[in-house]
């Protein structure tokens, strides 16, 4: 904040596309001052060679879960994708080099479970500098630079010009490793390199790596030809460079044992082979706007598509829900069972019945009205303030492990959950929680969502302004959470519907299981609508998750409680409810 | 021939080791989680941005089953010990970094205040031996 070198600004980047265009002739073209990132993949031929379609298929996995989401989390802008790479520009070199670093960490653990010659190792280079932009491309010799700097970067290393290092150095708490001037091709001038090491404790063994690594490469170059060469990049990256201190040294291979001492970086400045900056450790200021966001999201909030492995549920799909009866694919021929169905998901144990009828959830009607949301309890909570709510419906259980495994035998939702039959579906991510709606809209025909979080509160005080729907003071066995009395089952939910129905006659609002809502995460409710509709950003990472779970204590168990969790991540104690037009 | 070119490999690169995919997921002996900001005894002003610090391992989404890869958890003010067998707890106390997030920006009030890593794998349990980080005190002005 006192700051004022600090480029994280979050104004608006310069729009692609100039708009209104077709009139500027090309000298008119907009320029502008943005960091520039540029990125290939080393080995790109080698890659392709080995395996083309399978490469392929994983770089455009990796654009769409990794590198997409990381650029729009940082504020960036794909500005196109090259053969192999990808050029980006973005506002603020500090959040150029983070979302750099991003993606070269997680690169490594992708990495991991690879066989070597499957590998994806990026070169990335990070420029600051005056570039021209174009309908949906940039130029200018800011673009060039950045180009270059990945062109010499190793394969999983950050470089990044002088330039940047001068904006983040007192930012970004890395490991920054002067490389020096370097004449780069069709560039007059040198261009100071600096390599960004995401972890400063790995600077003072990068720099004696320097000399090792290039005997060592040799050397297996020599003994395991081009792959092993290749592999100890990959090696040396990974661990995040740390050849041995020579003195404790018995270098038992080249590799490293990392003395787990080593963080302390200010401690050995004695070494002269390349003065290595080690930036004062500044915690970043946030500019005021940087505040609003609190995890820091690192990575793509599309995360769980492929990878949510059918592997972790061992298919315990729940058994009597003949399958294949309602397919989601067919939505003009089910209506009719929909609403015949007059619902109760917790009656009929259903015995496998021939003809299957679709279970939608119990929905209970919600008057409109206003009311006050939040408390004093939590800061998260606060500021109390009016909200008013429109009618609406909203399911009078948590959605059942029953109701979801229609949707899963309808191939509809991809998680195939596990539990009894009447007990509330967990381990539901918000991404998985659309899947559902979406699903049981279309094959009931009518509007299934999540509610809001103003909806949800206000459903959950059953028309009160107490602490809990109850009064003021905590009760035992009122609802399942921790402590809390009445039965108990640490493991997993009680079945819906085990304790009091509030006033609105609403089971398991508080406690049983965390309830995604439509609402992103804020931390606080400044700047919350009052019109009961859900908060939404352009983009979030997280979601807000409401009622507690049967793991928490009972304070969790309180109406205005709140939290915010990953939209795409998946945890045991995570379920929800729905809701529809009333 | 591929083998003895895998064994080479490893011979002389040390490799982690690549362990199999199962329960309980087995992490390298020499994984090691660490605070890279703050550290023990930091006074800050204010909110703060928090830096994780992994070595030998990876980091990615929750969800994934990569080997040697998981995920960040951050236990503020937490003095009940981890109990290995045990999902991560999910609540104020224990922040989840599943989106394979390396740092998070932190609040907290005036104060002592504890704070320690946990590294989680794809179903957020800890590792075995659990991966976790010194637990550090801060003091938030």
């Amino acid at each position: 904040m006192s700051d004022d070198n600090d480029k994280r600004t979050r104004g608006q980047v310069y729009p692609f596309r100039p708009g209104r265009n077709g009139s500027g002739p090309p000298d008119e073209l907009p320029r502008r001052l943005a960091a520039i990132l540029a990125a290939d993949i080393a080995g790109y031929s080698r890659l392709m060679g080995h395996d083309e379609e399978g490469t392929h298929a994983r770089i455009r996995r990796q654009r769409r879960e990794l590198i997409e989401p990381t650029i729009a989390e940082h504020h960036g802008r794909l500005v196109k994708y090259t053969g192999d790479g990808f050029l980006a520009m973005f506002d603020s070199p500090v959040e150029a080099v983070r979302c750099a670093i991003v993606i070269q960490q997680t690169m490594i653990g992708r990495n991991t479970s690879l066989p070597l010659e499957q590998r994806i190792l990026y070169r990335i280079g990070v420029n600051l500098g005056d570039v021209i932009v174009d309908t949906d491309d940039i130029y200018g010799e800011g673009v060039n630079i950045a180009a270059r700097l990945e062109g010499i970067a190793r394969p999983g290393d950050l470089y990044i010009s002088g330039g940047v290092y001068e904006q983040i150095k007192n930012k970004l708490v890395c490991g920054y490793q002067s490389l020096g001037d370097r004449q780069v091709k069709n560039i007059t001038d040198p261009v100071t390199v600096y390599r960004v090491l995401p972890d400063p404790a790995a600077l003072v063994a990068a720099r004696r790596s320097n000399k090792f690594i290039g005997a060592i490469i040799s050397v297996g170059l020599l003994i395991l030809g081009g792959v092993g060469g290749y592999f100890f990049i990959v090696k040396y990256y990974a661990p995040q460079a740390s050849p041995p201190l020579a003195t404790a040294a018995k270098v038992k291979a080249p590799e490293p044992a990392v003395t787990p001492s080593a963080p302390q970086l200010p401690s050995k400045p004695t070494e002269a082979t390349a003065q290595i900056e080690i930036p004062k450790v500044i915690p970043t200021p946030p500019t005021t706007t940087e505040k609003a966001k609190t995890p820091e999201p690192a990575v793509t909030p599309s995360a769980p598509q492929l990878p949510p492995k059918p592997t972790e549920a061992p298919v315990t799909v729940t058994p009597q829900q003949a399958p294949a009866t309602v397919t989601p694919g067919a939505p003009p021929s089910k209506p009719t069972e929909a609403p015949a169905q007059t619902e109760t998901p917790k009656v009929s144990p259903a015995p496998p019945t021939p003809v299957p009828t679709l279970l939608t959830p119990e929905m209970i009607p919600i008057p409109g009205n206003s009311f006050s949301m939040g408390s004093s309890d939590d800061v998260s909570e606060r500021p109390i303030h009016r909200v008013a709510i429109k009618p609406f419906a909203i399911s009078k259980f948590p959605v059942t492990v029953r109701e979801w495994s229609q949707c899963v035998a309808a191939k509809a939702c991809s998680y195939v959950a596990t539990g009894k039959d009447e007990a509330p579906v967990t381990n539901i991510s918000w991404d998985d929680a659309q899947e559902f709606v979406r699903w049981l809209s279309q094959v009931s025909q009518k509007t299934f969502r999540l509610p809001s979080e103003a909806e949800w509160e206000y459903a959950a005080r059953g028309g009160t302004q107490t602490k809990y729907w109850w009064g003021d003071q905590p009760q035992p066995d009122m609802a399942n959470c921790k402590g809390c009395g009445g039965a108990y089952d640490p493991s997993q939910p009680l079945k819906i519907g085990s304790f009091k129905a509030n006033p609105f006659g609403l089971y398991d609002m508080g406690g049983s299981v965390d309830q995604w809502v439509q609402d992103c995460w804020h931390k606080d409710y400044q700047g919350a609508p009052s019109d009961g509709s859900a908060w939404l950003d352009k983009t979030c990472v997280s979601r807000v998750i409401r009622s507690g779970s049967w793991r928490n204590d009972q304070s969790y168990v309180r109406p205005a409680s709140r939290q915010g969790y990953d939209a795409a991540v998946r945890y045991p104690t995570h379920g929800f409810r729905v809701a529809a037009p009333p | 021939m591929h083998n003895v070119l895998i064994a080479l490999v490893t011979l002389v690169a040390s490799l982690l080791p690549t362990a199999a995919l199962s329960q309980g997921k087995p992490a390298p002996d020499d994984a090691y989680l660490y605070f890279v900001w703050p550290q023990d005894g930091t006074v800050i002003k204010g909110g703060f941005w928090c830096r994780f610090g992994l070595r030998n391992m990876g980091v990615t989404h929750a969800g994934d089953d990569f080997s040697n890869a998981g995920h960040h958890h951050l236990l503020i003010d937490v003095d009940e010990p981890l109990d290995p067998n045990d999902a991560i707890p999910q609540d104020k106390k224990h922040l989840h970094f599943g989106g394979g997030q390396t740092e998070a920006r932190i609040e907290l009030p005036p104060g002592k205040h504890t704070l320690q890593l946990v590294l989680g794998d794809a179903k957020h349990y800890p590792f075995k031996p659990p991966v976790v980080s010194k637990k550090i005190t801060v003091n938030i002005k």
